[in-house]
């Protein structure tokens, strides 16, 4: 019985479906020639309203939920702030990836056939950004990441790729010369977890390290496992430094606390994706690629309102709050140029220019699209657990 | 008594009455409207049967400039060669094979071995994807052989592991270390995979739109239909369904058991390694986050719910686990899904007309008292054009009262409503009827405060509830017939 | 030879918390032959109600109750939350098909799956929590065998786990549902016709296996494990193979697994590449399998013509 209900439904959805994407299809090319119109006698008229859609890629189930809940809501609250400070009307749509590079692919696909989508923000991982890249380039669609880190991504493969946060191979060298030079370290053990980032990050700070004379171990650890007290049985009572490279700063966490359980003087150095309230052993290392949000004067209003709404942050969401601006500031210079469309956006996207970012600084492309003049800031965790900044 | 089904009433044994008679009728008559509906299906002539959906997925990629519909066509069609796989392996010889994915797996990977920058090898399609079958099937077979002495759940537990050795393996595989090299060499891309696939191509035809990719896969999907049914019917069928129903039996009909296990392995295997090699050239890319757990609960999900062994079945129930999850991805379309679904699933329940429209009607008095004690309590609340727009919101926004505090009042909505339905299912019908506004009322609100917030967690919430209800209702899958496990 | 120890406590203390899960797994299986594939997802809901609890009673660092009692309390409520959501479970997915076939069971099985961490998503929040066990725990009292230390969380986790698997041993064995409970196992019609009520028993079954999995998920936590909504698949996955490996059905059989697994995980670790841990430790089941395919304590399989 229940069955014929769901059956029906079934059949009157997928009719729907023909219908509706008929309506939407027809909606926007009403909405296109009717921005337009509109945006033609813009020059004669004061006040055009300019939207399109934004398309936020982030794992927003899964695994990373975390991280992807976090991007989605700083991506929100971007568009919110920028919608009031610029009376336009840009509007979210979000896209669930799950950080899997398949599901990626395929909601490629559904952001590239959805006309009102002008740019998207995401994907979070390098490995999406790989099989998306393609896609996009033929679109001419501009996609902005808030957390790919690796440096190949903008070899010229992607072509309409852009990225606000500096690669790993910026982080690395930058941790590795901290390591060594401030920290005297010369015994480092590198925790490499089996994820692209933290493959990515590992191999730069251990290609730094060497560089400056000090072989680090690296011990590679699978991205499922759950305890580390038997990684840090194998780290023997002399070393220095235990760099890690996850993403989930909570694992930092549970590796700092096991050395103190273990007695161990090793000190946890976590790469930026442990910038997060969780990771808060005093006496740890973290690198990030932006002075604490909090603590600068134009991120602190926008930090204070996201933790009101939503609750406490840590790296992967204020990057793509960034990101978000990015794309809209593109999609605002292309708008009062007189035409609002992908293509026009893609365009406008090296004259981003934005001041007194929340990441501290301002924010521009490269030709290539990275992001221009990036430096990692290194910070310690104090007595309370809150992360200083050192350098 | 068994005899007197194709006769009619006078010519039935002595001392056998007419209600006995008809026992056999009886039983096999379908009585749910679903039922009756299949069976009128069934009375159409084969190629109507075949031919008429056949004809709107032909026409499906003229109706939509859309290459998303196509990529789901795309992803709907490797997923049926998968599901076919599985049915030769799962729903004929009855072996429980649990790590099914990392056959499709290996297809992708070695496809992307002899087809990418990944160690400078490009054979062209016409060599490549025979290798890729031959492969997977050798490999099949390597599982198949020491699985011999195993069956029913620990073949399963076995084959789940195999399926997740096969993950570690391509996640740890980026910096293997032989004896007589000197630098660990990147077999697999660990978990940035394998990019740059070359695409497939035939005959100079180089498959590189979605459009293309879509017609390949119906040729394929096709072929394997006409394949399962040809095998359903042959020599090797016969001996691979009486393998399922019963292996014991099986050998003692002469069954040679151990050669049509592996033999089901093996073609069960070289399917999903040529589907593998398919994805690969598709996405253009390989990746391990593709071949986890996920995939093969969707694969036994889609053969279960359609019915073991049945080929529409499977094609029904590929449909409903591909599609359904992208349409759930917009919130316009899940809330009139949603709706559509509430409404006629309440009609199916209550079964009465007239009680029907008593409790619709009692569903939309609930609603306004709802909004007046929210109101008398001061619970401030969202305008309606902050929550919904388009058609529906006149309608629902007047009945429907959104408080500020979503989060709160929606999770409490959420509790109280898994509960609600959990009691009322224990009830009796009366206490149902007499509950079933309210409850109504509770899942509208539960939907549009809450669950609408979140889609892509909302949607993962909907299959698994599906799949729950489904089960519950029909466990032997839509064609599948009804059977008692005898332990 | 230190170092062996180190890592073999290491194995011991998380084997303890593989073990609860397996046992949660072979009650199940034992009395219903059913592989209750959600079973993961009840350890995640109890540590997710031990840390809700923590946080209602003051949270890690202030707690307002002394620590040994909200500790308690931690594992009252996770034991008994889980207790609670596994009987529902089991009345409304499970019961529906417990006569038709176990493929019908095991796709319930995963939408219950599907359906609790979505749920747990929604009413939770995606943010990883953590017990921070430091910050009300001393995690430097504790004693040392050689250079292994073993910290005063690990002792609670270990002796816990211990008394549960003995309490359970205990009430299968010599209590009058215990036997009532192996009676369903070996012949459910036969049960029902010496009286025995089979629904209440499979409720006890559920009940039992699900607050064992609640107190693995609390455990888990005070022992630093992420608490996020995915973790039951983790763990889903570790006490089922621990299950299979000491012979499914058998209790003795999930204890031995889960403790052997542990230490395999440790060894691989801490001798070889941690990566490879859990390949590891699949290839030993399946040769395990191969050569003794009941498992290592299993009952052997008759099967029923």
């Amino acid at each position: 019985m229940t069955s014929v209900g769901a059956i029906a439904a079934l059949g009157l959805v997928l009719s729907g479906c023909a219908g509706g994407s008929d309506s939407t299809s027809s909606e926007t090319t009403d909405a296109a020639t009717a921005e337009e119109t509109a945006a033609e006698t813009a020059t004669e008229e004061a006040a055009i309203i300019c939207e399109g859609a934004i398309a936020v890629m982030a794992p927003l189930t899964g695994g990373a939920a975390s991280i992807g809940q976090e991007q989605l809501n700083f991506a929100k609250l971007a568009v919110e702030d920028f919608n009031a400070a610029n009376g336009s009307a840009y509007t979210l749509i979000e896209s669930d990836t799950q950080l899997d590079a398949g599901q990626a692919s395929t909601q490629a696909t559904s952001i590239v056939s959805d006309s009102s989508i002008i740019a998207v923000v995401g994907p979070a991982g390098s490995q999406e950004v790989s099989a998306v890249g393609p896609a996009f380039a033929d679109a001419s669609l501009a996609f902005v990441s808030a957390s790919a880190t690796n440096p190949d991504l903008t070899n010229g493969d992607n072509a309409t790729f852009f990225r606000v946060i500096p690669t790993d191979a910026v982080q690395g060298p930058t941790v590795a010369e901290y390591m060594v030079n401030e920290l005297g370290a010369d015994n480092v053990v590198i925790l490499q977890e089996k994820t692209d980032y933290g493959v990515g990050i590992a191999k730069s700070a251990s290609e730094a390290l060497t560089g400056l004379g000090v072989t680090a171990e690296v011990i590679a650890v699978p991205e499922e496992k759950k305890t580390y007290d038997d990684i840090v049985s194998k780290i023997g009572e002399d070393v220095d430094v235990v760099f890690v490279t996850f993403q989930i700063a909570a694992k930092s966490e549970q590796v700092a606390q096991s050395l103190i359980k273990a007695g161990k003087t090793a000190v946890v150095f976590g790469s930026d994706g442990s910038f997060a309230a969780e990771f808060k052993t005093p006496g740890s290392y973290t690198a990030a690629f932006a002075p604490d949000v909090k603590g600068i004067p134009a991120a602190a209003d926008v930090a204070a309102r996201f933790s009101e709404q939503y609750g406490e942050f840590g790296t992967f969401g204020p990057p793509v709050y960034v990101a978000s601006q990015a794309v809209m500031q593109a999609a605002q210079l292309a708008c009062e140029a007189g035409s609002l469309d992908r293509a026009a956006v893609l365009a406008q996207m090296p004259n981003v220019l934005i001041s007194d970012s929340i990441l501290g600084g301002d924010i521009a492309f490269t030709s290539d699209g990275n992001v221009d003049g990036a430096r990692f800031y290194i910070f310690s965790i104090d007595e309370s657990g809150s992360p200083v900044l050192v350098q | 008594m068994s005899e007197s089904d194709n006769q009619d009433s006078t010519s039935r044994g002595i001392g056998t009455d007419e209600w006995v008679a008809q026992h056999e009728a009886r039983i096999t008559q379908p009585t749910t409207a679903l039922g009756k509906l299949a069976d009128r299906w069934a009375l159409l002539p084969l190629p109507v049967q075949w031919g008429l959906p056949l004809i709107v997925v032909l026409l499906i990629p003229f109706t939509t400039t859309s290459d998303y519909v196509l990529r789901i066509g795309v992803n709907l069609g490797l997923f049926i060669m998968l599901v076919i796989g599985l049915n030769l392996t799962v729903g004929y010889a009855g072996l429980l094979d649990l790590g099914f994915v990392a056959f499709y797996g290996f297809g992708a990977y070695f496809y992307a071995f002899v087809s990418s920058p990944q160690f400078g090898i490009s054979w062209p399609s016409w060599i490549s994807l025979p290798f890729v079958v031959v492969v997977t099937a050798i490999i099949g077979l390597a599982l198949g052989t020491p699985s011999r002495r195993l069956s029913g759940d620990y073949l399963a537990i076995a084959t789940l592991f195999f399926g997740q050795m096969f993950l570690v393996l391509a996640i740890s595989s980026d910096a293997v270390q032989f004896p007589w090299m000197d630098e660990p060499i990147d077999i697999t891309g660990g978990p940035n995979g394998i990019p740059n696939v070359d695409q497939i191509s035939f005959l100079g035809f180089e498959f590189t739109s979605t459009l293309s990719y879509y017609f390949l896969l119906l040729g394929i999907v096709v072929l394997g239909i006409i394949a399962t049914r040809r095998i359903h019917n042959s020599r090797q069928g016969l001996a691979w369904r009486s393998m399922g129903e019963d292996e014991l039996a099986a050998q003692h009909m002469t069954v040679p058991v151990v050669r049509m296990k592996l033999l089901a392995f093996s073609v069960g295997a070289s399917i999903a390694g040529l589907a593998g090699a398919f994805f690969a050239s598709v996405q253009m890319g390989v990746y391990p986050s593709t071949f986890k757990l996920p995939l093969l609960i969707m694969l036994y999900a889609a053969l279960i719910l359609g019915g073991l062994g049945s080929v529409p079945g499977l094609l029904i129930g590929a449909v409903v686990m591909v599609v359904l999850p992208e349409i759930l991805r917009f919130p316009d379309y899940s809330n009139y899904l949603f709706l559509v679904t509430l409404i006629i699933g309440s009609i199916v329940l209550i079964k009465s007309w007239k009680l029907v429209v008593a409790i619709f009607a009692a569903t939309i008095a609930v609603g306004f008292v709802a909004n007046a004690i929210f109101l008398v309590a001061g619970v401030p609340y969202l305008p309606i054009d902050e929550w919904i727009e388009g058609p529906l919101a006149p309608v629902l926004g007047t009945w429907i009262f959104i408080p500020e505090e979503r989060l709160v009042f929606g999770n409490i909505a959420f509790v109280l409503l898994i509960v609600a339905i959990a009691w009322m299912t224990t009830r009796s019908r009366r206490v149902r009827l007499i509950a079933f506004p309210f409850v109504l009322w509770l899942t509208v609100f539960t939907w549009e405060v809450r669950l609408l917030l979140e889609p892509s967690v909302t949607r993962q919430l909907l299959i698994g509830a599906l799949l729950v209800v489904l089960m519950a209702a029909r466990p032997q899958g839509l064609f599948g017939k009804p059977r008692v496990e005898v332990l | 030879m230190n170092y062996f120890i180190e890592q073999l406590t290491n194995g011991l203390i998380i084997g303890g918390i593989y073990a609860l899960i397996a046992l949660g797994y072979t009650l199940i299986y034992g009395v219903l032959q059913f592989l209750n594939l959600a079973h993961g997802e009840l350890y995640m809901m109890g540590s997710f109600f031990g840390f809700f609890t923590m946080v209602a009673l003051g949270g890690p660092a202030t707690a307002v109750v002394p620590i040994w009692l909200m500790i308690f309390l931690m594992f009252v409520v996770a034991m008994g939350g889980g207790a609670l959501l596994g009987v529902a479970v089991e009345r409304f997915a499970y019961r529906p098909l417990r006569k038709s076939r176990r493929l019908a069971a095991l796709i319930s099985a995963l939408g219950v799956s599907l359906f609790l961490q979505s749920a747990a998503l929604l009413l939770f929040g995606a943010k990883i929590r953590l017990y921070d066990t430091g910050m009300f725990i001393n995690l430097r009292t504790g004693f040392n065998i050689g250079t292994a230390r073993i910290d005063i969380t690990e002792v609670l986790v270990v002796l816990l786990s211990v008394t549960l698997m003995i309490v359970l041993w205990i009430m299968v064995n010599r209590s009058q549902f215990g036997r009532a409970m192996r009676a369903v196992a070996v012949d459910q019609d036969a049960a029902v016709m010496n009286g025995i009520d089979v629904d209440r028993i499979v409720v006890i079954t559920f009940a039992l296996a699900s607050g064992l999995a609640g107190a693995a998920g609390v455990m888990a936590g005070l022992l630093l494990f992420p608490v996020d909504q995915y973790m039951g698949l983790f763990a889903g996955l570790k006490g089922f193979t621990a299950a299979v490996l000491g012979g499914i059905g058998s209790i003795p059989g999930a204890m031995l697994g889960g403790f052997i697994l542990g230490v395999v995980e440790a060894m691989v670790t801490g001798y070889l590449n941690p990566t490879y841990a859990d390949f590891v430790a699949f290839v030993i089941l399946i040769m395990v399998l191969l050569i003794r395919p009941r498992g290592l304590l299993g009952q052997p399989l008759v099967g029923k013509v």
